[in-house]
């Protein structure tokens, strides 16, 4: 016998059930904990309630009387604004950074890439701890903002408003942005900005025609997480938008957990799901149209 | 065991379909114990899935591997006595030269005091004694092809595989690479077969070359008579340079070319028994032709054309001219003659017993 | 270095920007040293008792335990969960890889707050696992996606060579994993695992749904901050975010640094 055959021979069809059984728990895992949840809502959403008891039936009547309150368009309303005025302030405020980080850092570009994100590891409900007291009446801006004389009566608007769940979800979603910036532009090559300006093109038209087409997938990308999260987000507004004018996830939360009323719940929790979805499958569209074209 | 096979390795009639298309198409091989032998072929011709069938990464769709005669149709690649030198090397970066050489060892369940010894002896026959400790990162290209080539053969496995093993070596070093792995073979007196799409490196290593083109085998000879007799058209243009013209085989023998005024008689021998009518094309390697104003006695083949180029290349000069019709002629003859005027019109000229036939 | 430059505007927003990134930070670390029952500028003596105070809240603590303790199965658990998947999504040709792949990622995209519901629904079928055990089924559901990505890219960039070497060299599939995976891919799998636990230690929402009477950190905070807040959380939360900037800033150092060898090798 030849030295090939002192190595023992293991059955082949264990050699091929080892694909299988990498992939079988954390697919199992997933359709348990997130398929069948997610059906589970959408299920719920056609039943009805009685005196607060489920009852499984088949009916549109929570959609049509979700949409039937005017106090849940609003909260709906408020929800898409927000979010989008959060994406569009993020995408302002990150693309700068972003660009600085992927041409001009140098060596630093890798540490502060890594500044940029580590916030976004702290626990969600401490960072909104700390707006509190950034935002308050009493709070640190209000203080400084007085003690120099920028304003006599504290700002009473900057908590407990729209406005202080948008500058919570800025900071929230701000690292979101930077990151796929920073890879769109870093994909730029310098020398097509240098080719721009040897064309005599001016440092604006440079941006508008050369650097702003060629991080769109970037933008995408960000916009859509942005948005995304910023819709369904539940913590920061609820601790920072006080409770005069509900978002959407607030509305859902309260239907579910005080009103008890799965099913209406149920139903708002599917438009939720619905936009999020028409978010993703828009900038699917966009991101496969786009690389159709350059060919990538 | 009742008769061990001459054969390291055999191939039997093996293809690998991928979809619609074939890698490699019904190639048969039989490759002896203690021979070097060379897949040569463009890139894509199907060289590496051949070379991964013998060790084990692929699986023929069709055919039969035997080693030391033995199919290994089922075998893993672990189940294999073959041992690869990977072109990238892929040495564990998170091991130290001697535990890359011992890696093979420990896995045969070897014991630790003969592991050290062979460590020791190989680290000496690849020219590395006192690297045993150094990081696989530290090394050279040329020092990590040596270790990649140690940690194959240090299992002393029935055939050797090398994987475009001097590919990512520069020119001089892979001359120096070429010596060495040679002597290797020669010492060790194991069954090498690597890959390669460089066919002087493969002229120079090998005892016999298998050719592949389009995943089929071309041909499988020694490189002597893959240069003097090669089988097909295309390994007469891909090994070497070659002036290939159409030509017909004409009644007694004679073969007639399309484009050159000439006439020639081959022997059977050269004819290879194709009968009258058939299509084939002339083989005529460059230094077997002259240029001059006229044609030593022995050229029997003698066409007039116009030089178009002169290129000197040290030791040769390369002349091609060309023929009124168009037909172009590269000739390689010894810089210490006289070279010929450009735009001048020469003598070329070859003696007829050193063409060669291929089928049309 | 290209010509379009913009002076000191670039680096000078970007100091803003970082800035006001690390303000929130800045202001809890501060106010968890501020010697008044309630923090606010300006802050005329410091004091160290409120991280005293905090440690020896038993409920406080307790929660912190809680937390540690849940959040170190989830990142086991995912962990567990992700490495052999991306071993085979990246590795093996999958039926199906892109449908996968959704399965896998959907928990990215999915609002937190609509999962959690979802599991509420769910585990009305199983009310004995509502509290620590719903928690750490929720949390690797969420973190294992992150983790599964993150090793899905780690094993595409590994090189098959290596493999393929040690099984020609006689090492069987898990000899293979043992000697020459698992060391290469070690760093990065402490590095998912550090981020897990970040990730499932930071968590809210969906844990304060399935809580029932466990008590994580987040969600004492959450409590607490709807009542008057005593500076012992915000000394708690002070080292807790020292710990976790610390924690995810090396953990992505360190795969910085891992792809970076990669690439010079």
């Amino acid at each position: 016998m030849s030295a090939a055959h002192d190595i023992p021979r293991r059955r082949p069809l264990l050699r091929a059930a080892l694909p299988a059984a990498g992939l079988l728990p954390l697919v199992l895992w997933q359709i348990v904990f997130f398929v069948v949840p997610v059906a589970l809502i959408f299920g719920v959403s056609v039943w009805r309630t009685q005196s607060y008891r489920l009852i499984p039936a088949f009916t549109f009547d929570n959609y049509i009387a979700i949409f039937a309150r005017p106090a849940i368009w609003r909260a709906l309303l408020l929800s898409v604004e927000t979010a989008a005025f959060v994406t569009v302030a993020c995408a302002v405020l990150a693309f700068p950074v972003a660009y600085f980080i992927a041409k001009k850092a140098g060596r630093w570009r890798g540490l502060l890439l890594v500044a940029v994100i580590a916030p976004f590891w702290i626990s969600i409900v401490m960072r909104v701890a700390a707006w509190r007291l950034l935002l308050g009446e009493r709070g640190v801006i209000n203080q400084v903002a007085m003690t120099l004389g920028l304003t006599d009566a504290p700002m009473s608007f900057l908590l407990y408003s729209p406005v202080s769940t948008a500058i919570g979800l800025i900071y929230a979603y701000l690292p979101l942005y930077v990151l796929p910036l920073y890879a769109a532009i870093s994909n730029i090559h310098d020398n097509w900005i240098e080719a721009a300006l040897d064309l005599n093109a001016s440092p604006a038209r440079t941006f508008f025609e050369v650097i702003l087409p060629l991080s769109a997938p970037g933008l995408v990308v960000g916009a859509v997480f942005c948005f995304v999260f910023g819709l369904g987000e539940f913590v920061t507004p609820a601790l920072l938008g006080g409770g005069k004018q509900l978002m959407f996830s607030q509305v859902i939360q309260d239907e579910f957990q005080r009103r008890l009323d799965w099913p209406s719940g149920a139903a708002m929790a599917v438009v939720l799901l619905v936009l999020v979805f028409a978010a993703l499958a828009l900038s699917m569209k966009w991101i496969r149209r786009a690389s159709g074209e350059t060919g990538l | 065991m009742t008769e061990r096979s001459p054969n390291a390795v055999e191939l039997r009639a093996v293809s690998k379909v991928y979809g619609a298309s074939a890698a490699v198409r019904d190639v048969s091989m039989e490759i002896a114990r203690g021979a070097f032998v060379t897949i040569l072929g463009p890139s894509g011709c199907g060289k590496s899935t051949l070379l991964r069938m013998i060790s084990g990464f692929v699986t023929p769709s069709s055919g039969d591997v035997l080693i030391d005669g033995v199919s290994v149709l089922g075998a893993a690649p672990y189940e294999r006595d073959t041992a690869m030198v990977f072109q990238d090397y892929a040495l564990f970066p998170h091991r130290t030269v001697a535990q890359n050489l011992a890696f093979g060892l420990r896995m045969r369940r070897i014991a630790k005091d003969e592991i050290a010894r062979r460590v020791e002896a190989m680290l000496e026959l690849v020219n590395l004694r006192g690297f045993g400790d150094r990081r696989v990162s530290q090394m050279s290209g040329g020092q990590a092809q040596r270790v990649a080539l140690g940690r194959a053969l240090i299992v002393r496995p029935a055939v050797l595989l090398l994987d475009e093993p001097l590919g990512a070596l520069d020119l001089k070093l892979r001359k120096q690479m070429q010596a060495e792995l040679k002597t290797i073979h020669r010492d060790l007196g194991l069954t090498f077969v690597a890959v390669t799409h460089d066919q002087e490196e493969a002229l120079t290593l090998s005892d016999r070359i298998a050719v592949m083109n389009g995943g089929a085998l071309e041909q499988f000879d020694t490189p002597e008579n893959l240069y003097r007799r090669p089988a097909t058209r295309f390994v007469a243009d891909f090994v070497g340079n070659a002036n290939l013209f159409d030509a017909r085989i004409g009644g007694g023998g004679r073969v007639a070319a399309d484009s050159l005024p000439l006439t020639l008689d081959l022997s059977a021998a050269q004819r290879g028994g194709r009968g009258e009518g058939t299509r084939v094309a002339l083989v005529v390697r460059p230094e077997t032709i002259a240029v001059g104003a006229a044609a030593p006695a022995h050229h029997d083949c003698r066409v007039e054309a116009r030089v178009d180029e002169i290129m000197f290349s040290g030791a040769v000069q390369q002349i091609t001219g060309h023929l009124p019709d168009g037909t172009r002629l590269t000739a390689h003859q010894s810089a210490a003659l006289p070279a010929p005027e450009r735009g001048a019109t020469a003598i070329f000229s070859w003696p007829g017993q050193s063409v060669w036939l291929v089928d049309g | 270095m290209n010509r379009l430059s913009f002076g000191w505007t670039l680096p000078a927003y970007s100091v803003l920007l970082y800035a006001f990134l690390y303000l929130p930070i800045v202001v809890i670390v501060l106010f968890a040293f501020d010697a008044k029952a309630i923090p606010g500028l300006p802050i005329d003596a410091f004091t160290t008792d409120w991280f005293s105070a905090s440690l020896g809240d038993t409920r406080l603590v307790g929660s912190l335990l809680t937390s540690i303790r849940l959040a170190l199965m989830a990142a086991v658990l995912s962990t567990a969960l992700a490495m052999p998947a991306a071993m085979v999504l990246a590795w093996r040709p999958v039926r199906m890889k892109s449908l996968v792949l959704c399965l896998v990622l959907g928990p990215v995209v999915l609002p937190q707050l609509v999962l959690g519901l979802g599991l509420v629904v769910l585990f009305r079928a199983a009310p004995d696992l509502i509290g620590a055990p719903a928690i750490v089924l929720a949390h690797t559901t969420m973190t294992s996606s992150y983790a599964t990505l993150m090793l899905y890219s780690r094993f595409l960039g590994f090189r098959r060579s290596y493999i393929e070497a040690a099984m020609n060299l006689g090492a069987d599939e898990f000899t293979t994993f043992r000697e020459v995976v698992l060391p290469l891919v070690a760093p990065s799998l402490i590095a998912v695992l550090l981020l897990a636990f970040t990730d499932a230690f930071g968590e809210f929402v969906v844990a304060w749904f399935l809580a029932g009477f466990t008590e994580t950190l987040p969600i004492a905070i959450w409590t607490s901050l709807r009542q008057v807040i005593s500076p012992k959380i915000y000394a708690l939360s002070a080292l807790v975010i020292l710990v976790t900037l610390f924690v995810s800033v090396s953990a992505q150092v360190w795969i910085l640094g891992q792809s970076r060898r990669e690439c010079e090798s």
